[in-house]
């Protein structure tokens, strides 16, 4: 039904180079390219950016198709940035004249310079996503927070809500989508209505899912103390995470981006 | 009232890496006045078939036709398959949302835009079909009872739409013995009352004793269909495919590998005595 498109966490399982590394490079990685974005003083200077973006994908083995999905939700965004900056921007050479209003040569190169800034940070960040699993995604995160400890930073804690979320977000939408379902077979209409018609119409979906969710906290405390659970500390793990020789290589090109990023605005 | 499905097929989140096919080529009726066990292995499709009666999913290819009426075509109107097939879920408990047994149950008559005073009557009346026609019981909070209890009030909820046909997705599941008696008690009562039954179930006993007709389906298609009689001559034939045959079955397998002729038609508790007499008293003819 409604909610059989909605895919969370939006992992794309595949075999790649960039779905075997280590997570906590790729998040690293993600915030250095994200730092290359906005270094990127020209024009000239995301052509590198895009270039990397283009080869990641085509490595990742991730549909073009699944990337611009991840643009969708954001189109009226970038839609607006695209149009408010060519309207509202000062500028000199007057490129079109509307009457009403100017376009002008520097507001549509600033115009176009923030929307592919935007759009290359959505998608690198997708890319992220689409190739890596939720739960080693956490995973990375918790490596990469638990420095943090000293300053009694509960990274290990945050951590496994996180992970318990995530791992709950199937679960809840298929008993959202059962209920959905029986309350359908009941005759409730969830689709049709004004806005607050269709916010009432929510209740018989929201209550048991509440109540469902509950007795899943209860259950699932329960059965992790059952199995002796006290917390991060010395805890092993399962997947120990380690960094091989794709990883440097990937810190090595990101660096030479970067520095490409930054010669090219300094020289136009 | 008579449900047709032609030639249907589902399949959930097609083009998706994750795409999966639950049932394939599916075509069969539902009589009216019978009593229809649907009988599978997990994941055999049983509950996407289910969820196909009433229209609450839509074939990926296929027809389902009430009373040879398209029920996806456009301009059907979908609240009447809802108000002619009831469909309970498994589990049918977890969908309680309201603050009074009474409204909880009332909630889809409303739907249905009946006048309180219908609304009212029916949920009486839907209250005191599941054995809970206490007036102190319609004020209580649905949270407040047990288990059992509310299975029933949630079947209450149902019933008080007055379907012509009852799809029910494994009633017994998880009730104690008793509950489990009662529930299938109301469902056979039910049926004699002349309401069409389509009933998923594990059990082949409760399959045994209560159903007309049977489909066994395996891997999204329909493997068998027939009466229980034609159904569970196959015994070995279930078995193979991970499913369970009635009690008395299995004590006549035993007995025909013991050599005994005893017959293969006897599947239901009442039929096992006569047949075990008859073989007795063969046994005695023969000195043995």
């Amino acid at each position: 039904m409604a909610l059989d498109n909605i895919t969370l966490g939006q992992y794309y399982p595949a075999d790649s180079v960039v779905h075997r590394m280590d997570p906590r490079v790729k998040i690293i990685l993600l915030i250095a390219v994200i730092v290359a974005v906005f270094l990127a003083g020209n024009l000239l200077a995301f052509v590198p950016v895009i270039a990397f973006l283009i080869v990641v994908t085509k490595l990742s083995k991730v549909p073009v198709k699944m990337m611009l999905k991840g643009l969708k939700p954001l189109r009226l965004i970038l839609i607006l940035t695209f149009v408010l900056n060519l309207f509202f921007l000062q500028g000199e050479t007057v490129l079109l004249d509307l009457g009403f209003a100017q376009i002008k040569q520097e507001s549509l190169v600033l115009a176009v310079h923030y929307s592919l800034r935007l759009i290359l940070l959505v998608l690198f960040s997708s890319l992220l996503t689409l190739t890596t699993p939720p739960i080693t995604l956490t995973d990375g995160l918790e490596r990469l927070l638990s420095p943090l400890r000293v300053i009694h930073f509960p990274a290990h804690e945050m951590a496994m809500m996180m992970s318990i979320a995530l791992r709950f977000i199937p679960t809840l939408m298929e008993e959202a989508d059962k209920i959905m379902k029986a309350q359908t077979a009941r005759g409730a209409d969830f689709e049709s209505g004004n806005l607050i018609a269709r916010a009432k119409a929510m209740v018989p979906l929201l209550v048991p899912l509440f109540v469902s969710a509950f007795r899943r906290a209860g259950d699932l405390a329960m059965a992790m103390e059952a199995r002796c659970y006290h917390g991060g500390e010395g805890r092993t793990r399962l997947r120990v995470l380690k960094c091989e020789k794709r990883d440097f290589i990937a810190c090595v090109l990101v660096a030479l981006l970067i520095a490409i990023v930054i010669l090219l605005g300094k020289i136009y | 009232m008579q449900v047709t499905m032609e030639h249907v097929t589902h399949t959930y989140q097609p083009g998706s890496p994750f795409q999966a096919t639950a049932i394939q080529d599916v075509s069969m009726e539902i009589r009216e006045g019978e009593f229809l066990a649907l009988i599978g292995h997990t994941g055999s499709g049983k509950s996407t078939l289910a969820q196909h009666i009433n229209g609450l999913l839509k074939p990926t290819s296929g027809k389902v036709l009430l009373d040879g009426k398209d029920i996806h075509e456009k301009g059907f109107d979908k609240k009447e398959v809802r108000k002619t097939i009831g469909l309970v879920f498994q589990y049918p408990e977890h969908q309680l949302f309201e603050e009074t047994v009474a409204k909880d149950v009332g909630f889809g008559p409303k739907n249905l835009g009946l006048s309180e005073d219908e609304i009212k009557e029916r949920v009486i009346e839907a209250l005191q079909k599941v054995g809970l026609g206490e007036p102190e019981l319609m004020e209580k909070s649905p949270f407040e009872l047990s288990g059992g209890q509310m299975r029933r009030v949630a079947m209450a909820g149902v019933l008080a739409m007055r379907p012509r046909i009852l799809v029910l997705d494994e009633p017994a599941a998880g009730l104690d013995p008793q509950s489990r008696e009662d529930m299938l008690q109301l469902i056979s009562g039910l049926h004699k009352q002349g309401t069409t039954v389509v009933m998923i179930s594990h059990s082949m006993d409760d399959v045994a004793r209560f159903a007309t007709r049977a489909v066994v389906m395996e891997h999204g298609a329909i493997a068998m269909e027939g009466t229980p009689q034609e159904i569970f001559r196959h015994a070995e034939r279930l078995e193979g495919m991970g499913l369970d045959v009635p009690s008395v079955c299995k004590l006549g397998m035993k007995l025909r590998a013991m050599g005994l002729p005893c017959p293969e038609d006897v599947f239901r508790e009442e039929q096992a005595l006569p047949a075990l007499l008859a073989l007795w008293k063969e046994g005695k003819r023969h000195g043995a």
